[in-house]
């Protein structure tokens, strides 16, 4: 019995050198100082790309109302620093949500956000923000952003005619940190009677995939469509969740919604969402891998282990980088109050045991996380804190520094 | 008095809510006078009546064949319509929404923070605006019927809901 309890311990020794020794965090560090007052932020963006780090710099972008009205505020620091700056003000309207950012060449980001049912891009720098360049034509909201080296491209969902589409924009960037909107498509040259919501999009070598909420079917699924380059058609859109509906004549599927992306290696995608098909336990997170950058998705896999199966989790985010790794992160309160979670393949290929970083869990409520995985595989990772769900809240950052060697 | 082993607080202070362009793309049952959470919580506090607020789900299974089989009769709708201020929250949508604290989020957001892990979900709250008790799942016409007459006819101010059922 001793040898067999000895072997088990060994188990799960084994089973637990995963995502909970794959990087050592940081100290956190304020993002934007002390809560205060009726000061909300919001990471709420399409497909949760809330940070972006380009060569030596980190950057952050969030929405808050602290000047009454909700806007979008960002920060950049040099990674050997240890405070962000000041914010800077992005949007000027009378309301603004849901940014997103991703770095691009020349130690430059760009960012878009939606602005009075207008979505916008700018480009950052270390010296401050260019001109906002209008991306939409037509009521529009739900934007986000993908660049793979000079390649970067926008998404969004707009409405025209009463007819809803998702539409990419390819992006040209001038070293002058102007914006030139290239050629802009819609997904599906049809609009439809029904909405779609939260496109999540990411480029690679292979081309462009973009995935979004749909409700055609009289039921939200998850679609998703490639293509290989700007100007080029997009394919017809393909079912990226798994759904069963054989109950009753009422059964349509298990709910699923706001699906992340993330490009990594040289042309493969991660895509991860959350899932109902575990009926009354809530939302599960499951992910597809997808090769030919989107073109071809494998089946669907569980994310979260074992010990939080019985409960929902909430606001998947991922992220990949170029030399092949990739990871997701998530919120959710099997502990009472919510804490980050996160998830990496493990050496088996399989979805590691969950693990919530210690600088992002604990007593209060942590959540909404955003992730950036470096070319080093150091992990840097965003979140919402809040003493109690109604209080006001900051934003905090962590670097995991890797384990791996290089 | 209130007796209910429910409550997540947020759900008591919403006060406003910014209509996005695919509000109207939810799905409340047809033949009921489901407002946005907004213009109920106004409505509710301006005539002092209770409401109704259900979280539904887009193409949810058990809030379809409520709508079918349930919502349907005649009886339900023409008590719910006539004595309660109806209010709905697509817990997938991202409408915006504003909160008692001053707060913007999403009715997703909302949904979350209140703990609803399925839908439909219904809470009840009394012509004062107070959370009385919550209902996960499918229920039948004579649940909905007991539920209502539970509140439009006092019996939440003396005793539980479970005493009340039980005594039916």
């Amino acid at each position: 019995m001793r040898i067999r309890f000895a072997g088990l311990c060994l188990a799960l020794a084994i089973f637990q050198t995963q995502a909970s020794e794959r990087w050592i965090f940081d100290s956190r560090i304020t993002v934007t100082g002390p809560p205060v007052g009726a000061v909300y932020h919001h990471l709420d963006g399409s497909g949760r790309k809330h940070i972006a780090v380009n060569g030596e710099s980190v950057a952050v972008v969030w929405e808050d109302n602290r000047s009454r009205a909700p806007q979008i505020y960002v920060t950049l620091k040099l990674l050997t620093q240890e405070t962000f700056p000041t914010a800077l003000s992005v949007s000027s309207g009378s309301e603004a949500y849901e940014p997103a950012i991703d770095a691009i060449s020349g130690n430059r980001f760009v960012l878009t956000f939606e602005q009075d049912a207008s979505v916008f891009a700018r480009i950052l720098t270390v010296e401050g923000l260019a001109e906002p360049v209008r991306l939409s034509r037509a009521a529009a909201s739900h934007v986000s952003i993908a660049s793979f080296g000079e390649r970067v491209f926008a998404s969004w969902r707009e409405q025209n005619n009463g007819r809803w589409v998702v539409k990419i924009a390819a992006l040209q960037v001038t070293n002058a940190n102007r914006i030139v909107v290239g050629s802009i498509q819609s997904v599906e040259a049809d609009g439809l009677q029904t909405p779609v919501l939260f496109p999540a999009i990411a480029v690679n070598s292979a081309g462009i995939c973009v995935a979004w909420e749909d409700r055609r079917a009289g039921h939200t699924r998850l679609l998703v469509s490639h293509a290989e380059d700007a100007g080029k058609s997009f394919t017809e859109p393909q079912f990226l969740n798994e759904f069963f509906s054989n109950r009753n004549q009422y059964d349509r599927g298990s709910g699923v919604t706001r699906v992340s992306l993330a490009s990594f290696g040289q042309d493969e995608i991660l895509a991860a969402w959350m899932d109902k098909r575990r009926g009354g336990k809530g939302y599960g997170i499951f992910a597809a891998l997808g090769a030919d950058g989107g073109e071809n998705f494998g089946p669907n896999e569980k994310v979260h282990g074992e010990e939080g199966d019985t409960q929902p989790h909430y606001n998947p985010a991922t992220a990949g980088n170029q030399a092949g790794d990739f990871v997701i992160a998530w919120d959710d309160f099997r502990r009472g109050d919510s804490d980050i979670w996160i998830s990496a393949y493990n050496p088996d290929l399989e979805w590691s045991q969950d693990y919530a970083p210690p600088v992002a869990s604990g007593s209060g409520e942590q959540s909404h996380p955003s992730i950036v995985l470096d070319e080093h595989n150091n992990l840097h990772l965003l979140w919402i804190d809040r003493d109690h769900l109604d209080g006001p809240s900051r934003l905090w950052y962590s670097l995991g520094r890797t384990t791996q060697q290089q | 008095m209130q007796h209910s082993t429910f409550v997540r607080l947020p759900i008591a202070i919403v006060i406003l809510l910014t209509l996005s362009i695919d509000t109207l793309m939810a799905a409340p049952p047809e033949g009921y006078r489901f407002l946005s959470l907004t213009e109920a919580t106004q409505l509710a506090s301006s005539e002092n009546k209770p409401m109704l607020l259900y979280f539904g789900r887009y193409g949810c299974t058990t809030c379809r064949k409520m709508h079918a089989e349930v919502f349907s009769d005649a009886s339900l709708s023409a008590k719910y319509n006539t004595a309660f201020v109806l209010a709905y929250v697509d817990t997938e949508s991202g409408n915006r929404i504003k909160l008692g604290n001053g707060e913007r989020t999403t009715e997703m957001q909302f949904a979350t923070r209140s703990r609803i892990l399925g839908t439909p979900t219904f809470i009840y709250f009394s012509p004062e605006q107070k959370p009385l008790f919550k209902k996960a799942g499918f229920q039948t016409v004579d649940q909905m019927n007991l539920y209502g007459d539970y509140i439009l006819e006092n019996h939440y101010q003396s005793m539980p809901l479970q005493e009340f059922m039980a005594r039916q």
